[in-house]
């Protein structure tokens, strides 16, 4: 008779994943206790003797490491592997899965990160702080209701599909659809941040010269608004990206660099953040 | 405004639960409690002040919007920032007696902040490195066919790995970090050099984290325009962020729409393509 993962398994399967996949983390094995902890329920279910177990949990042992979240996706492909590892099929082997695991490891990470952490979560988070302005803790519950959804019933969302189409749930990701929508998803991200930029990073200078009757004849902040509104938060934020991005400097020395130059800022007063008690 | 042992002790269990790799799990710890946003919230209620939480973790926010860590390299940790950074801006601002609206709030707390999680780092490094131990042990059950270990080594032990370092330093920088933030008062007056390159710091610091993201979405120097184009609703229109998002939705729809024409096309013409071969 041909052997089934039961539903019962796979689901807590997946839940094993949800909340474990990063938990015992190491710099040596990153998920790869996750994905163990994840796999026991598939192993145990489909297995009765200890002997094929052990060689099924021995297959899971191997480095993995991805975006936890799209990573959901991995484990739902690979519980479709062992089940067809057990009906004996003779077509997948440990080679098989490993080797699946880790071509899809990287190329998912990429994906995951820019997508889920580095758009989706800003998205997200900049709406939030967008109804949190003032103090109020909508924004705050908002992004706890909207997120964990989304987060929970995506990653079910991945890894039933990856255990109901194996390899095929990937096409999904890199073809036309998933790189049209990764696309207008990235310009709509681009969007947000700016508005998010604008809105809460305000940076002003306090240059102001004065004629011999102490009236104000320049104002340099009103004449930099008069050219473009947030000038000067503009410069340093395309500034920062440059040093990043083409110059490869790391973000922390980028923030001593910002130290330094509001040091020498505050000294010769374009800097002043007006501070009294 | 002082912070009890229990308060303490609160702020470090949800320290134990919110960092990367937190015990909350992925989704409801990191992403969830270990944003600052949220931590505000949580830091507001556990002492006492929910404004001044939320308006503390929105400043930090701003520079953690993308905190992306790839291959488990971190450039600030989750935990410091949000449940001893927030809490200590939190006493200082309250200390100085700076209005929680005021833009010197923000940078206060983004300064307090900032510093706190790139030392906090250290605490990451700590907790990933004795998680080794468990690991270890469980190598050891897979190989005496125990799996149930497993369960233990993936959930349980590492309690210990954040009882040490996430729970005990929470603990002891919120409870004596209080008064040593307060002390700051007299020590540096407000007016002074340090003070004023402080507070500028914390207002220029929000530009990594934005540029961090950028980074990720700009490839050429066009990418540039999405992200001005939402800059000048919101500065020069003065739309809020939620406005601002409907407008780019649009945009996201059409530049959808722009794609799949294009792809569609290069797939009819690979077919052409291979159609032709075929006639050859």
């Amino acid at each position: 008779m041909e052997k089934k993962i039961s539903k019962k398994a796979l689901s807590r399967s997946f839940h094993h994943w949800y909340y474990g996949n990063l938990t015992c983390f190491t710099q040596e094995h990153m998920q790869t206790f996750g994905y163990l902890a994840s796999m026991l329920p598939i192993v145990e279910d489909l297995y009765d003797n200890k002997e094929d177990q052990k060689r099924s949990m021995n297959t899971y042992t191997a480095f993995f490491n991805t975006e936890p979240q799209i990573g959901a996706l991995v484990v739902g492909i690979t519980a479709g592997l062992e089940e067809a590892r057990a009906n004996q099929s003779g077509e997948v082997d440990d080679e098989t899965i490993n080797g699946l695991r880790a071509g899809l490891m990287g190329p998912l990470a990429g994906i995951g990160d820019s997508l889920i952490v580095g758009t989706l979560i800003p998205i997200l988070l900049g709406v939030s702080m967008g109804l949190s302005s003032g103090g109020s803790p909508i924004g705050a519950i908002f992004y706890i209701v909207v997120w964990n959804l989304l987060a929970y019933f995506g990653m079910k969302f991945a890894y039933y599909k990856g255990y109901e189409l194996g390899g095929k749930a990937v096409e999904f990701l890199v073809g036309p659809v998933g790189n049209s929508l990764r696309k207008a998803i990235g310009c709509l991200g681009a969007m947000v941040i700016g508005a998010v930029a604008a809105s809460w990073v305000p940076i002003t200078t306090a240059i102001s010269l004065k004629n011999a009757s102490g009236k104000e004849y320049l104002n340099l902040q009103n004449q930099l608004d008069g050219v473009y509104p947030g000038l000067l938060t503009g410069v340093f934020i395309v500034f920062c990206w440059w040093l990043m991005a083409k110059k490869n400097i790391s973000p922390i020395k980028v923030m001593l660099l910002l130290v330094v130059i509001a040091f020498l800022g505050v000294l010769c007063g374009f800097f002043n953040p007006g501070l009294k008690y | 405004m002082t912070i009890s042992w229990l308060q303490a002790a609160l702020l470090g269990l949800f320290a134990c639960l919110a960092s990367m790799p937190g015990l909350g799990g992925t989704s409801i710890g990191n992403y969830t409690l270990g944003r600052p946003l949220v931590g505000g919230l949580v830091c507001g209620l556990i002492l006492g002040d929910l404004r001044l939480g939320i308006i503390c973790g929105l400043a930090l926010q701003v520079v953690y919007i993308a905190l992306v860590t790839p291959g488990g390299t971190v450039s600030a940790d989750v935990r410091a920032i949000s449940y001893i950074g927030i809490p200590l801006a939190m006493v200082a601002i309250k200390s100085q007696g700076i209005d929680p609206l005021s833009g010197n709030a923000k940078s206060m707390a983004t300064s307090m902040g900032t510093l706190v999680g790139t030392l906090g780092t250290v605490l990451f490094y700590g907790t990933a490195t004795l998680n080794l131990v468990w690991q270890h042990i469980g190598w050891k059950a897979i190989e005496n066919e125990d799996f149930h270990k497993v369960y233990l080594v993936d959930w349980g032990l590492p309690w210990i790995s954040h009882f040490l370092f996430s729970f005990i330093p929470t603990l002891l920088l919120c409870r004596f970090g209080a008064d040593a933030v307060t002390a700051l008062k007299t020590a540096l007056p407000m007016d002074g050099i340090p003070m004023r390159t402080l507070f500028t710091v914390g207002q220029l610091l929000p530009c990594v984290g934005i540029a961090i993201l950028l980074k990720q979405i700009v490839e050429k120097a066009t990418d540039f325009i999405p992200f001005f184009v939402g800059f000048t609703l919101a500065k020069s229109l003065g739309l809020n962020l939620v406005s601002c998002t409907v407008i780019a939705m649009i945009f996201a729809v059409i530049y959808y729409e722009l794609e799949m024409i294009k792809q569609r096309k290069t797939v009819a013409v690979d077919a052409i393509d291979d159609e032709e071969e075929e006639d050859i």
